[in-house]
């Protein structure tokens, strides 16, 4: 019985979405994540079992290659892919509520800035993980955060920058944002930011990949 | 023990001590010295002939000489190694080379000319005959804005943020007073005729005295990007009539420099799509023919420079610079002959392509088995980072190749010619190139062009300003961040197809 959220597991880590798919190449003609996920639902697994058991720890699984450099962009994006396949499945519990998530965070490339993909691969980690993931997409000014806050109050915010002439944008917006609610959580990362930048800009977290932004957001849920 | 000997390079007047081996190539590059078919011993353009002391010769060297009809004292520097005292004698400064090897066919006129590469990192100046097409002299330094950062963002970072636009433009034309003074004191005192500038868009801007602002952020666009003109007098020269004209950019961080690359490929007369890839930083990309022409740039990072590699560094002395495998063995080479301290950007390549051909990095990218490092040396070795720092750089250039290529609808099979310019380019072993899928063409379509900025700058000394006006009229720039699929073609780039 567990053996199938064991292979939903993998499927997602590595990067199978559903049968036809022809990534990873030794997996073919195998059942992907889509398949797997409406088996195990079909089979009696609750949905809160399926994402905690199977899909969270695949892409935390897959969060930990990335980390240790095992695993690199295209295995993440394959992931990702996996997952949201799955996701397709889960979703639905997701609006009736009887699946929660654990919080809302808020991502956006900052202002004057269009690199997106390390933000993009943050996303995509953090909905893993459990999260309900807002967009704001690239070239992020304070207005976009502001009217997501308020939309999405208590989200949490990322803020990505790949330049260095961009990244000092982040402080203004972080001020901005604090002097909303001094309660809301400022994550920032990117190439160019340090732990240094993040505590002179006044930011809350900085972590060079998303896989400690996903432990620093699970410490957040256990913490309150 | 090892031995040093003295290389006097005439007519530069210039005298260098070096290791005992250092091959010619190393040392004459950065005095402007174009390898115009890669350092293949099939083009002469790099000949020099032997005035005192001697170079001495192998078998094939004696073979490439007499297929090319040279006799002694000229030796290709391109094959030749330092083996003792010697005087040389540039022979390239008496033509030009174009890129098929032709001598460049040029309008003699009275007088001379300057031609400038002003680069982000060094500057060479060449004084030009303009009667007979000859170098006269040369002159090369280091960019003295260097000192505030490597590489154009944080030139635009002091500029904009620091409020050092002055300091930057002071600098830099200070240089340049200096280095075109030193050049004007050969021509017994005849003022030139021109002195044309080639850089990129920061350096425009900053040699020019053009606001930056627009260059820091999103869209990068700027309005300032034309040719300027300056007289003697404002940049403080002796010389007066001399016409001053700095190349005007052609896009966004798409420069003047690599408008001086399209003359120098002559891609803008061409009647097949060629493509002129320069695979420095910023990874500029031209591709076109002599009706329509687009550029970008992609964004491919130093790493090719040795920057952000665990043991990276430029190509000087005690890089290693190719990697082979003999036997099951490793096999580097190191630049001057030296114990290896690091690698530089063409070892980085053939060592990637090496560790995938024997299977000790996979085709993501990851290093397998359970090992961290990938020994080269007893001291150099690669990480799994400095494979993944290769990987996004050399994605960047692919996926901009495939972009540009796709919007203007061609296929590889299209390309008729790929030029590869910068100091960088000139080094590379094109298998290898090929094989970790930079550029994932046939060998026999790249061409090295060395230093491409110089070469066109000097080509357009003998021209009126119109060609540089047609090219601008054809050229189109393209922000590769505007493709939707960039992130899947980007990622796909990433992989090493077998
Ligand atoms: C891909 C790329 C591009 C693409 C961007 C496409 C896109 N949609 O994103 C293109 C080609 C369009 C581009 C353009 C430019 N680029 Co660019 N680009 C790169 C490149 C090659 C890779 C960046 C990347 O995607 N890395 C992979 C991702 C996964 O890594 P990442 O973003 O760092 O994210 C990771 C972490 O940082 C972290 N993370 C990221 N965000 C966050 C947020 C939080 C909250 C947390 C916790 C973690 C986190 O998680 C991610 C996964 O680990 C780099 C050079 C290099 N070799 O790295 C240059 C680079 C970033 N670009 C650079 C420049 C200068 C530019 C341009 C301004 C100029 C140019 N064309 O040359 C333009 C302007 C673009 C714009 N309008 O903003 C420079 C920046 C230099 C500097 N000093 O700041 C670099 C370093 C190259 C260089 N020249 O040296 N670029
Ligand atoms: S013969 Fe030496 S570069 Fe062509």
């Amino acid at each position: 019985m567990e053996d199938i959220l064991e292979k939903l597991t993998i499927a997602v880590k590595r990067g199978k979405a559903d049968k036809n798919s022809p990534y990873p190449p030794d997996m073919k003609g195998q059942e992907g994540a889509d398949e797997l996920t409406a088996e195990a639902l079909k089979m009696g697994f609750t949905a809160e079992e399926v994402l905690q058991k199977a899909l969270v720890k695949g892409m935390h699984l897959i969060g930990e290659d990335f980390s240790a450099g095992k695993a690199f962009v295209p295995e993440m994006l394959m992931a990702a892919k996996a997952m949201k396949a799955a996701m397709k499945h889960i979703e639905p519990f997701f609006k009736s509520g009887s699946v929660k998530q654990k919080g809302t965070v808020i991502l956006g490339t900052v202002q004057g800035d269009l690199h997106d993909i390390g933000k993009n691969l943050l996303g995509m980690m953090v909905e893993g993980a459990g999260w309900k993931v807002v967009d704001l997409g690239a070239d992020t000014p304070f207005e976009k955060f502001k009217g997501a806050l308020e939309e999405h109050p208590g989200a949490i915010v990322g803020m990505s920058a790949l330049l260095t002439t961009t990244m000092v944008n982040m402080k203004g917006i972080t001020e901005k944002i604090k002097a909303m609610n001094p309660d809301t959580i400022v994550m920032v990362g990117g190439a160019p930011l340090s732990q240094e930048f993040c505590d002179q800009i006044g930011a809350d977290f900085y972590s060079p990949d998303p896989q400690g932004a996903t432990e620093f957001l699970d410490g957040l849920v256990q913490s309150s | 023990m090892e031995h040093h000997y003295t290389v006097r390079l005439e007519p530069l007047g210039k005298q260098i001590r070096v290791q005992a081996g250092t091959p010619l190539k190393d040392i004459l590059f950065p005095y402007g010295v174009e390898f115009p078919c890669g350092g293949k011993g099939l083009c002469g353009g790099c000949r020099v002939k032997v005035l005192q002391g001697s170079v001495s010769l192998d078998e094939e060297h004696k073979r490439a000489l007499e297929k090319l009809g040279l006799k002694d004292p000229w030796r290709l520097a391109c094959r030749s190694r330092v083996t003792g005292d010697v005087t040389l004698e540039i022979g390239q400064f008496d033509t030009f080379i174009l890129a098929d090897s032709s001598p460049f066919h040029f309008h003699p006129r009275p007088g001379y000319g300057i031609a400038f590469d002003l680069g982000t990192t060094t500057l060479v100046a060449q004084l030009v005959s303009l009667e007979s097409g000859e170098v006269v002299a040369v002159e090369t330094e280091v960019n003295p804005q260097a000192r505030y950062g490597g590489d154009v963002i944080s030139r635009i970072e002091y500029a904009v943020l620091q409020q050092g636009a002055d300091e930057l433009t002071r600098l830099i034309r200070e240089k340049f007073a200096a280095m075109t003074g030193r050049l004007l004191r050969k021509t017994g005192g005849t003022p030139p005729e021109k002195i044309l500038i080639a850089g990129n868009t920061v350096m425009h801007h900053l040699f020019c005295g053009r606001d930056l602002a627009p260059m820091a952020s999103y869209p990068f666009e700027t309005p300032h990007g034309d040719a300027c003109r300056f007289t003697a007098e404002e940049l403080g020269l002796p010389a007066d009539h001399t016409e001053i004209l700095f190349l005007p950019v052609l896009g966004s961080f798409v420069g003047g420099d690599i408008l001086a690359g399209i003359v120098a490929t002559g891609l803008d007369e061409s009647e097949d799509p060629v493509i002129l890839v320069d695979l420095g930083t910023n990874g500029e990309i031209v591709v076109g023919n002599r009706d329509r022409i687009l550029c970008a740039s992609t964004a491919a990072g130093p790493a090719f420079e040795g920057t952000n590699i665990h043991m990276g560094m430029r190509a000087t002395t005690g890089a290693i610079s190719s990697v082979t495998v003999e036997g099951g063995e490793i096999k580097t080479h190191v630049i001057g002959n030296e114990k290896a301290r690091g690698i530089c950007g063409s070892g980085l390549i053939d060592a990637i392509a090496v560790f995938l051909d024997t299977g000790q990095i996979d085709a993501g990218g990851r290093i397998t088995g359970d090992r961290e490092r990938l020994p080269l040396t007893q001291e150099v070795f690669l990480t799994q980072k400095d494979v993944r720092e290769l990987q996004l750089a050399k994605s960047a250039i692919a996926s901009g190749l495939h972009i540009l290529m796709d919007r203007l609808g061609y296929g590889p099979q299209d390309i008729s010619n790929v030029y590869v310019s910068g100091a960088f380019g000139t080094f590379i072993n094109l298998t290898n190139t090929a094989r970790i899928g930079l550029l994932d063409f046939p060998e026999e379509k790249i061409i090295k062009m060395g230093n491409t900025a110089l070469l066109g700058t000097k080509m357009l000394l003998f021209e009126d300003g119109e060609r540089v006006d047609r090219i601008l009229r054809k050229t189109a720039h393209l922000s590769l961040e505007s493709n939707p699929r960039f992130q899947d073609i980007f990622a796909d780039n990433m992989m090493f197809m077998p």
